[in-house]
């Protein structure tokens, strides 16, 4: 039997080539992207370890919540006692501060994506002087080799370096390897460095130091050491060993990267699933297809179990030969992801790519699964064949009713419609919304693909009618052919359903974010320029220094600035951790108005005041007026007055505080953006007027940015756009790795037409005898995969666009506050899947048309 | 020439020194020898011959669906030797009609869209007339909108020749049509073929190895060995099976 199995695959080249890989296909992709993420994790591993090489012992003020940098610093005084305990070998006081560039020749600063643009001491053990020596006095500096050479930076040259606190020229006097003499271990980022005490001035903007490293004389016992360290500080500060500070960093490290790996296997697992849909149809078939083979079989002798063991023998080899394809080739797709994330922007490290057990693992729980899981419904089928069907002319599998199904699939679609509605509806807490809302899409996602073949018939026939028209017999033939077999149809349409379910329902909710944007942009926002990092925009982590505001304020034709800034889990509010923004409460509220719903924010007072939305007001049940006890990074703790509650959290999130109180508690001082208004300006002047302020505010403002190029100064329409054209990039990012979906789904398309015609030969002979010409032929083959594209299209944009208003609704009004729906690209996409469907059919058609009438007649 | 116009305009078809080689060197098999035959209009003719004998061959090189190493065949006074490919396709689709032994019909499509199919596919809208005519003279106007499925065999075989006959053809070629028929409904079949020819003046070339089927013809043209070796007027099923026995034992 299993010898049978085998002749069976290879008989049957070609449907053992297109199942073997869209199976492939899937594995690769898991593979690709747990290779790939593997890789750029042990690549931060080692990173880990060289940013902690030689410091066997750290001490550091502890840090309940907030940034790392906002630890309070340690004086040099405790740095002096540690030196002076038994066994410590060598003491250095560091400090590390992002935000830091280099401006080079071309005026243009040291910022890659991503990776952060470092300043720090000068680290003896760490820094390896590979050309000049280490910087000595207030206006040196050294860099890491990597970014000097990127950038050209020659020693001896001066450069102006962009700090967290203020732009000054430095003299580039060494260029460093980081973690090795030989090496420069720093992966992508920038590092400066400066000697300690111009660290501390131009970094820190005073004295002290993040954290004091310890390294331990060789023979001393390390507990012993720690121990006396930690008696000899106090417990006002932590002594943390090598080990557990490596583990900190990796898991620092390793937070970004399950987020970066999550979203690709994300993409990954829906790849997949789009296959296993493919897979089950092509299985299906081929087995409708070999009916009377297996009859034979069962005829001659084979019992139903061996029948059915041999179907599921064929899918377990299929799968086999899959898993190991698929793992040599999602090898190389790491590679390929990797090249394309780099050119994209992104910049990863370049770590060797391998195999972890965990890999092969789960390629094989993909590549074998999901063909065993694929078959067992057909092998069961299979089973059931009576040897009469070798005989019959017409045998078919047995095949559960459409009745039952609508009657399945109308109950999902019906609860799932129903708890979609209670979850948008029946305004529940935040947890039990989003459970009503994703287990609702969920259920109706099945329920549609459970109940889409009953309606496939008549709905393809609808779609068809047109091609009816316009083309005659050719398009009667699609429209026939793509109603025939409601199955098969609607799961070829499924393949595709899926992927265009996951883009529309990204298109509205990304058009949604969109106009509310847009809409707080117009409604709320009356500053006139906005001044932002030139690399980073919104990221919490990138800054620009407060001095660029300074010179701005300075400026006659400017009237008011005003300086924000963002603290991504910085207070504590009642025992949880919140991010928090900051404004000018005296000014703010003229340049962004967060509609204030009672309270005033202009009268309450920096130093003991708190805003609120209206959402966390609600939650916390608090009305102006309150008392908030909110905690600081730096470990104060204070009662804030409630002095206004607000309802546009677009910009001002869900907690703002005064930057006269973020001074009081954090050690960063960087700006995320800041705002400005034209002096004189008001919308109500005259055209000519406006224009004219325009254009010589501007004028002043390039003046002084020009010297400050880590920083970008747009007008309100500018950053309307800027801001929309990041949302648009990243939408088409997201719909790039749902083109992969798509691309699997039109595989499928291809290749179950390929079946298709090779089912109807007999027909297709018949039609060319009696006067269908190859083009004919053609024409309909293509229209017949264009119906089913479209109405796997239509399946899916209507299933997108529900699901995408539900999130939209769910998301909080920060992001989404109205749904918009964004209908052109919607018809687009159908339009699109027509088109794919067409191209998806060339191969098939022409393989029809190229069927020889004689032998086609002739085939059994 | 008078007298080849004449034939010419009698002739529905016909074959000229027609010879199919399949292979070469050792597989080499020769299915049509120099086949010449003339097939006159209004007529019906039954190509008799035992399996291998070529007669499938020479129907398929005659309808246009096959084509000849050597020689020339003719539909009408069209040479379909210098077609190409699509001018093939439009020649049968507008001047030939064609049953087949079985599967004759597009499952998707009802019985009168089988029927009209050759001239939907040419974008014609058929002859009512003729139409009306073909279907009474075939008694299925109650099943026109079956599917295939739903028919029976000898209806299926019925609405076969009725498409056939629907575009008023040239020529109509029958490869076994009755070849998957019980008797009672071979009979009617061919019963409907004969009345076909004799009632609505059509050209029939049958293919059969039956003896029963080729007395409904007009004549029948016997062929061994991919060469004609005798023809009959007015065959009957005894002759016809004498004459089979006799070209058996060659």
């Amino acid at each position: 039997m299993f010898r049978l199995t085998l002749r069976n695959l290879l008989h049957k080249k070609i449907r053992f080539a297109f199942t073997t890989g869209i199976v492939v296909i899937g594995v690769t992709f898991v593979v690709g992207v747990f290779a790939l993420t593997d890789s750029i994790r042990s690549s931060f591993d080692d990173l880990a370890s060289d940013i902690e090489s030689g410091i066997d012992l750290t001490v550091r003020v502890p840090l309940q919540i907030g940034d790392e940098l906002d630890r309070v610093r340690v004086p040099q005084e405790v740095a002096d006692r540690v030196a002076a305990v038994p066994g410590v070998a060598r003491v250095d006081g560091r400090i590390v501060a992002r935000n830091t560039s280099v401006i080079d020749d071309n005026g243009e600063p040291i910022a890659p994506r991503g990776p952060p643009t470092l300043g720090s001491s000068w680290f003896p053990t760490q820094f390896f002087v590979v050309d000049g020596r280490p910087p000595d006095g207030p206006d040196e500096f050294a860099i890491n080799s990597k970014a000097a050479t990127a950038h050209d930076l020659v020693v001896g040259n001066t450069y102006d370096i962009s700090g967290p606190n203020e732009q000054r020229s430095f003299r580039l006097v060494g260029i460093y390897n980081f973690g090795d003499p030989d090496k420069d271990k720093s992966l992508a980022a920038s590092a400066v460095a400066f000697d300690t005490a111009t660290a501390q001035e131009f970094l820190n903007g005073g004295e002290g130091f993040n954290e004091v490293s310890v390294a331990i004389e060789p023979g001393a016992d390390r507990a012993t050491v720690q121990q006396a360290v930690a008696d000899v500080v106090g417990s006002e500060y932590e002594v943390v060993d090598q080990s557990a500070k490596i583990e900190e960093t990796q898991a620092d490290f390793g937070q970004f990267i399950s987020i970066f790996g999550n979203v690709l296997l994300a993409f990954a697992l829906i790849g997949v699933f789009v296959s296993a849909f493919i897979i089950n149809n092509v299985f299906q078939i081929v087995l409708g297809q070999r009916v009377r083979e297996l009859g034979l079989l069962r005829a001659i002798g084979a019992t139903g179990r061996q029948v059915s063991r041999s179907v599921i023998g064929e899918a377990a080899l299929v799968g086999f030969l899959s898993t190991v394809i698929g793992l040599v080739a999602g090898l190389g797709l790491a590679r390929l992801l990797r090249i394309m994330l780099k050119s994209g922007g992104f910049a990863l490290p370049d770590g060797p790519i391998g195999l972890r057990p965990r890999t092969v693992v789960f390629a094989v729980v993909v590549g074998m699964g999901v063909t065993l899981v694929s078959s067992i419904l057909p092998a069961l089928r299979a089973r059931r064949i009576s040897p009469m069907a070798a005989l019959s002319d017409t045998a078919k599998l047995a095949k559960g009713s459409l009745a039952t199904r609508a009657r399945i699939g109308g109950l999902m679609v019906s609860i799932g419609a129903v708890l979609l509605g209670l979850g948008l509806f029946g305004g529940f807490d935040t947890k039990p919304l989003l459970f009503f809302i994703s287990v609702g899409a969920i259920m109706v996602f099945i329920g549609t693909t459970v109940l889409s073949p009953v309606s496939a018939s008549q709905v393809a026939r609808h779609i068809g009618w047109p091609l009816q028209k316009v083309f005659g017999v050719p398009g009667k033939l699609a429209r026939e052919n793509a109603a025939r077999s409601p199955r098969r149809t609607s799961s070829t349409a499924g393949a595709l359903m899926i992927g265009l379910a996951l883009v529309s329902m990204a298109g509205v909710v990304g058009q949604s974010i969109k106009e509310t944007f847009a809409g707080t942009i117009d409604n709320s926002v009356r500053a006139d320029y906005f001044i932002q990092s030139a690399s980073g925009g919104f990221d919490p982590n990138v800054g620009f220094s407060a001095e660029v505001v300074d010179r701005l304020a300075a400026l006659p034709e400017l009237d008011l600035i005003v300086g924000y800034r963002f603290g991504l889990d910085s207070i504590d509010v009642n025992g949880s951790t919140k991010n928090v923004f900051t404004t000018d409460f005296a000014a703010g509220v003229s340049h962004m108005d967060p509609d204030v719903l009672s309270g005033s924010i202009a009268d309450a007072d920096p130093l003991g005041s708190i805003l609120l939305h209206k959402d966390p007001a609600r939650d916390l049940q608090v009305t102006v007026g309150d008392t908030l006890v909110v905690g600081f990074p730096d470990g104060e703790v204070e009662a804030l007055t409630v002095a206004a509650i607000y309802a546009d959290s677009t910009i001002y999130d869900n907690y703002v505080i005064d930057n006269a109180m973020w001074d009081r508690h954090f050690n960063r001082s960087e700006l995320m953006f800041a705002t400005a208004t034209i002096s004189g300006y008001s919308d109500s002047l005259p055209d000519d007027e406006k224009t004219a302020l325009l254009a010589s505010s501007a004028a002043a403002i390039e003046k002084v940015t020009d010297s400050y190029p880590t920083v970008t100064v747009e007008n309100r329409v500018q950053f309307r756009e800027t801001q929309q054209a990041r949302l648009d990039s990243f939408l088409i990012v997201i719909s790039v790795f749902l083109g992969l979906a798509l691309f699997i789904a039109l595989v499928g398309i291809s290749i179950t037409l390929a079946l298709s015609v090779f089912e109807r030969t007999r027909e297709i002979g018949l039609l060319r005898a009696v006067g269908l010409t190859r083009r004919q032929l053609r024409r309909s083959v293509r229209w017949e995969a264009a119906i089913v594209s479209v109405f796997g299209a239509l399946l899916g944009v209507a299933l997108g666009l529900i699901f995408g208003i539900a999130a939209a609704i769910a998301i909080p009004d920060t992001a989404i506050k109205s749904v918009a729906i964004p209908w052109r690209n919607l018809v687009i996409y159908v339009i699109v899947a027509a088109v794919a469907g067409l191209i998806a059919a060339i191969l098939p058609a022409r393989r029809a048309a190229k069927m020889n009438i004689l032998e086609a007649i002739a085939t059994e | 020439m008078d007298s080849t116009s004449i034939t010419m305009e009698a002739t529905a078809a016909r074959a000229v020194g027609a010879t199919k080689v399949y292979g070469s060197g050792e597989t080499r098999v020769c299915a049509l020898d120099g086949v010449t035959a003339e097939f006159e209009r209004g007529r019906f003719t039954a190509i008799m011959g035992p399996s291998g004998s070529g007669k499938s061959t020479l129907m398929h090189c005659l309808a246009g669906l096959d084509t000849l190493t050597e020689g020339r065949v003719f539909i009408g006074d069209t040479d379909l030797s210098t077609l190409s490919e699509r001018k093939l396709t439009l020649l049968r689709r507008d001047k030939v009609g064609f049953v087949f032994q079985a599967f004759n019909l597009v499952p998707t499509l009802t019985a009168i869209e089988n029927i009209t199919l050759p001239m939907d596919l040419a974008g014609r809208d058929p002859d009512r007339e003729w139409l009306d005519n073909v279907i009474d003279t075939v008694g299925l106007r109650d099943r026109l909108t079956h599917r295939p499925s739903e028919l029976s065999g000898g209806q299926q075989q019925r609405v076969a020749v009725s498409r056939a006959l629907a575009s008023n053809p040239e020529i109509i070629f029958a490869d076994e049509p009755t070849g998957n028929l019980d008797s009672t409904s071979g009979a009617e079949v061919l019963d409907f073929m004969r009345h076909a020819v004799d009632e609505l003046g059509q050209t029939i070339v049958m293919v059969t190895h039956d003896p029963v089927a080729a007395a409904h013809a007009d004549r029948a043209v016997f062929l061994v060995d991919g060469r004609i070796v005798d023809e009959m007027a007015d065959p009957t099923a005894e002759l016809v099976l004498d004459e089979m026995k006799l070209l058996s034992r060659r």
